[in-house]
């Protein structure tokens, strides 16, 4: 199984304040990688990393490397954009934009260049069967996105993230703002995802990451206290640190 | 056993009902305004509708008192044209502007960039009329030797309009922008797309309803704006010749109130026709007010915040039969596109050509829309929902690749169109097209390679080119100061600010202009505070979403949205005429008082909104009234915003001209009147006076200026202290 992408010894600040301590994970390729830990250990903060969303915060240097196909992602001739484009991301809670849903499957592939009406319809109907969404819009393609339920606009998302081919798909706690029946709905298409792509997952829920993932992460206070196969992290923890989050006592 | 208080109400009132009463009574006044300002406008109107008939009013071409001609169409069409003239240049300045500031300038920069914006917005109208009567003027006069004889003219007018309208668009677009969501941002982003494709297409679509409102409140300042426009607009009561001639010379209907109001003889037929002007005034801004409340929930309906009949307008048409609706909507379609037809022709055909012309246009395409909805329904191709009914749905009907070749041909059409018009000024109509055709064709060569731009470079060049449009901003306001100043500040001295005025207002000091000033203000305040204090008081604590409540805000919506020199026309009948006081203190000051008073309650009610409920819910936990809770809790917390609020009305009072007008003001005191039913004189009013009418020499008429402007933007430098200082002692 080969490494999508390598973490070495990865730290970051926010200004003064270091959020990741020298992290070193592999992440490999069609497979879910979840990453679990208490509050404001730094999930979201890495899982930001992979795909340079945290140049976004002014106050933010990363030290360290992060290879993707062997490609450092902070490499000084690195593409931020295509990096965006090869790694995309589903945020916590559903963001669709305000406009048809077309328009949010096409605006990907448009700012990428693809002109082609034909090709454009392809994708959108492509992208929306790929996250499982199709049968539910296919005759409302030009009606607004926000009229959709809190776990469509979620697949959505994820639908207008795969119009653009991504290699990796990152998500943030993706179904903690739905409710369980929609939840399920991602979590099996999760499942399919990763048949074609990489998955990267944060969530809160042990459960799901029991469920969903081949390797899980768990990290404590910026650090990543263990990284193994998700069975093995579950059922024979290697950290007494671990053993006490996952039978939930923690604090 | 300990005795304990009862928990019944003891047989009294429940004080906190009878003080609601009260302040809804108080509320309530701003309904009576407006009620009373419409009733006196279309009272004084009745004679010349009567005399002269609706129908004339309307369609006599020329406006010619002295022959007995009433015709509006030229001072509409004055008022409608140096509007559109200021949006075309305030718009695109103004959008840039505001993305600039929300979207590219770091940080800090973005207050302060905010509050210059402000202090744009509080420079009195009188000031800028001073500013392009010296300099504007003069140098479009020189710009255009041949086409402007005197430079006072209608691209005069939309050039200072447009820059009176800039802070409203900049700072309403700017808070629009800004409350997008930033997962809308982040979305984007991470896939891939620039900053500046986030901007352009994410961020400012998602931000159109706000921008929408933000170019029709700047559109509702430049239809009531009086002073500017009456200054350099060239005072010509007709309609250009084409009609997109911007070097002619025209005459809003604002302008025409303020300059025959006061030469017209009270009660004539002449006199009614000026109100009946005041009436379309008045129309056209509540027009102004609805479509901009229809836009909002328009764009909301687009982006899935469904919310049934938000407006009048929606109301009535949810109660028509849905046959009338569409044809009410295909007779709006067809009327529009006769029209453009016909102004498109006139240069060429006469009237009854280019009609016939427009008819046959309307017809053909009616008849081609017609003839493919049979085709299409003939083949089976129309969905379940049948035939289209409206001229949208048609639209909306047709193939996504249709709709984008309309769109793009429709743009290109624009472009020529455009560009002929100002080109064909200058030079004949086959150099004119073809300019046009160019400049198309250039468009879409750029389109092309822009595709083929990296996208990191084109912004930085879009961020570069916004941050141009920034500094050009700053740059025109900071020339107005600077400029007054410089010719102005020699002027004063402490014999100018002390002295009396000497020959006619021309020569000697202005110290009774200063104190007149003051006085008008403090009146004004008087009057202002406490009724606007306590409607806020009532709009923000106590009022519940009942008809009575909506009808008070709509109505402190028409009194902020009234143009200033309705609210002197208004003053003139009731004080001057109808009680009999002449030209006195004390109508300045309720004039003034009502037209300051939306923006006393508006701030207040914003201010008391702010406070979080958590502080409510404490001292009403404790068993204090809603009273109490108010005056000991929420004002207290409020009271730097409500200051802050109280000192830009203050300074925004001292700056108007067009309510003292008619009420108050004279040019030339020799000494301090004593009763408040004397008249007084006032430094905004003195301004336009030495700018117009009396040949007075510049320095004092800068003098003046420089005067005006030092209280009013002291007034905002007192406003930001007090922000600043409360700032730091609360926050949440
Ligand atoms: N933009 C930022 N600026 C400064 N500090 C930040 C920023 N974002 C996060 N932090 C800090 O970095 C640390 C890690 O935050 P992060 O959001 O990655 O945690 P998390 O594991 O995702 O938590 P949660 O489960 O609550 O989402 C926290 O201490 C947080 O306060
Ligand atoms: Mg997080």
């Amino acid at each position: 199984m080969t490494n999508v992408i390598e973490i070495e010894n990865l730290n970051l600040w926010y200004g003064d304040h270091q959020a990741l301590k020298d992290i070193t994970i592999p992440i490999k390729g069609n497979k879910v990688t979840a990453l679990i830990g208490p509050s404001g250990c730094g999930k979201s903060t890495l899982i930001r990393c992979i795909n340079r969303m945290n140049d976004l915060v002014d106050s933010c240097r990363v030290e360290g490397s992060m290879m993707f196909h062997g490609e450092n992602i902070y490499g000084p001739d690195t593409d931020v954009i295509k990096v965006r484009k090869k790694i995309g991301m589903i945020f916590q809670k559903p963001n669709p934009f305000p406009m048809s849903i077309r328009d949010n499957i096409t605006y990907g592939p448009k700012i990428h260049g693809v002109e082609d009406e034909d090709e454009l319809e392809r994708i959108v109907v492509d992208s929306l069967k790929k996250a499982a969404l199709w049968e539910e819009v296919e005759d409302r393609l030009d009606s607004s996105a926000m009229a959709l339920s809190g776990g469509q606009q979620q697949r959505l998302c994820i639908a207008r993230t795969l119009s653009v081919s991504p290699e990796i798909i990152l998500m943030d706690e993706p179904t903690s703002a739905l409710d369980p029946i929609a939840t399920a709905k991602i979590e099996e298409l999760i499942d399919t995802l990763v048949k074609e792509f990489t998955v990267v997952i944060v969530t809160h829920n042990m459960q799901q990451a029991s469920r969903i993932s081949d390797y899980t992460g768990f990290m404590y206070l910026g650090e990543m206290i263990e990284f193994s196969k998700t069975e093995k992290l579950f059922t024979r923890p290697s950290e007494q640190l671990t053993e006490r989050y996952i039978t939930g006592r923690f604090g | 056993m300990t005795e304990t208080e009862s928990i019944r109400m003891e047989g009294r009132f429940h004080t906190d009902t009878v003080t609601k009463y009260f302040l809804m009574g108080i509320a309530s006044i701003a309904i009576s305004i407006v009620f009373f300002i419409i009733l006196f406008i279309f009272a004084n109107s009745t004679d010349a509708i009567r005399d002269v008939g609706i129908v004339k009013l309307f369609t006599t071409p020329r406006w010619a008192p002295g022959e007995e001609l009433f015709g509006t169409v030229p001072i509409i069409s004055g008022t409608l044209a140096v509007t559109a003239g200021a949006m075309i240049i305030a718009v695109p300045i103004g959008v840039s502007a505001a993305i600039f500031i929300s979207e590219v300038a770091p940080g800090r920069f973005k207050t302060i960039l905010k509050s210059v914006s402000e202090v744009f917005a509080g420079i009195p109208s009188v000031v800028y009329g001073f500013f392009g009567l010296m300099y504007l003027v003069p140098v479009l006069r020189d710009l255009f030797p041949d086409k402007l004889l005197l430079g006072s003219s209608w691209l005069a007018g939309s050039i200072l309009l447009g820059i009176m309208a800039l802070p409203t668009i900049i700072s309403v677009s700017e808070d629009a922008l800004n409350a997008v969501p930033r997962s809308y941002r982040e979305a984007s982003l991470a896939m891939g797309a620039t900053k500046w494709e986030t901007t352009r297409k994410v961020v400012t679509p998602a931000a159109v309803s706000g921008i929408s409102t933000a170019i029709i409140l700047g559109m509702g300042r430049a239809i009531g704006e009086t002073m500017a426009v009456m200054m350099v607009c060239g005072n010509t009561p007709i309609v250009p010749d084409p009609f997109y001639n911007v070097f002619s010379g025209i005459r809003p209907i604002t302008a025409s109130l303020a300059f025959e109001m006061s030469y017209v003889v009270v009660g004539s037929t002449y006199y009614s026709a000026l109100f009946f002007l005041a009436l379309v005034l008045m129309g056209m801004v509540l027009l102004v007010s609805l479509v901009s409340k229809m836009m909002v929930s328009r764009t909301r309906k687009r982006f899935g915040e469904v919310k049934e009949g938000e407006t009048v307008l929606h109301k009535l048409a949810s109660k028509l039969p849905v046959s009338v609706v569409n044809g009410i909507k295909n007779g709006v379609w067809a009327l529009v596109l006769f029209t453009v037809v016909l102004i498109a022709s006139k240069p060429w055909l006469n009237v009854l050509g280019a009609a016939v012309l427009g008819a046959a246009v309307t017809a053909f395409s009616i008849s081609v829309a017609l003839l493919w909805i049979n085709k299409l329904e003939k083949e089976g191709r129309l969905g379940a929902d049948g035939r289209p009914l409206n001229a949208s749905e048609f639209f909306e009907m047709l193939s996504t690749k249709t709709k984008a070749r309309i769109r793009r041909a429709l743009g290109l059409l624009a472009i020529v169109v455009l560009i002929y018009m100002p080109v064909s000024l200058f030079y004949d109509d086959v150099t004119s097209v073809l300019s046009g055709i160019a400049v198309a064709a250039l468009f879409v060569v750029w389109k092309r390679l822009y595709r083929k731009v990296d996208s990191m470079r084109a912004q930085k060049v879009a961020h570069t080119g916004l941050m141009l449009v920034m500094a050009v901003t700053i740059g025109i306001l900071l020339v107005i100061i600077v400029r007054i100043f410089v010719e102005g500040l020699p002027t004063v001295t402490w014999e100018f600010l002390t002295g009396f005025p000497e020959d006619a207002g021309r020569a000697g000091g202005i110290y009774p202009a200063i104190v007149g000033t003051l006085k008008l203000v403090a009146g004004a305040m008087i009057i202002a505070l406490p009724l606007g204090i306590i409607s806020g008081i009532y709009l923000a604590e106590y009022s519940k979403d009942t008809p009575l409540t909506r009808t008070i805000r709509n109505c402190i919506d028409i009194l902020s949205g009234t143009p200033s020199i309705v609210f002197g026309l208004f003053g003139m009948t009731v004080f001057v005429i109808l009680f009999g006081w002449g030209y006195s203190l004390i109508g300045g000051c309720i004039t003034l008082g009502f037209m300051i008073l939306p923006v006393i309650i508006r701030t207040t009610e914003e201010a008391l909104k702010a406070v979080p409920q958590e502080l409510r819910e404490g001292s009403l936990a404790m068993g204090a009234t809603k009273w109490q809770t108010t005056v000991k809790v929420v004002l207290p917390a409020a009271f730097g915003s409500v200051i802050t609020g109280i000192i830009l009305a203050i300074g925004r009072a001292a700056g108007e001209t067009a309510p003292i007008m008619f009420t108050a003001v004279v040019a030339f005191q020799s000494k301090i009147p004593k009763s408040i039913f004397d008249p007084v004189m006032a430094l905004p009013y003195q301004l336009y006076y030495l700018s117009t009418e009396g040949i007075a020499p510049p320095g004092m008429r800068s003098g003046v200026a420089v005067v005006l402007l030092s209280l009013v933007l002291s007034m905002f430098v007192l406003a930001s202290i007090v922000r600043y200082h409360y700032n730091k002692k609360f926050k949440w």
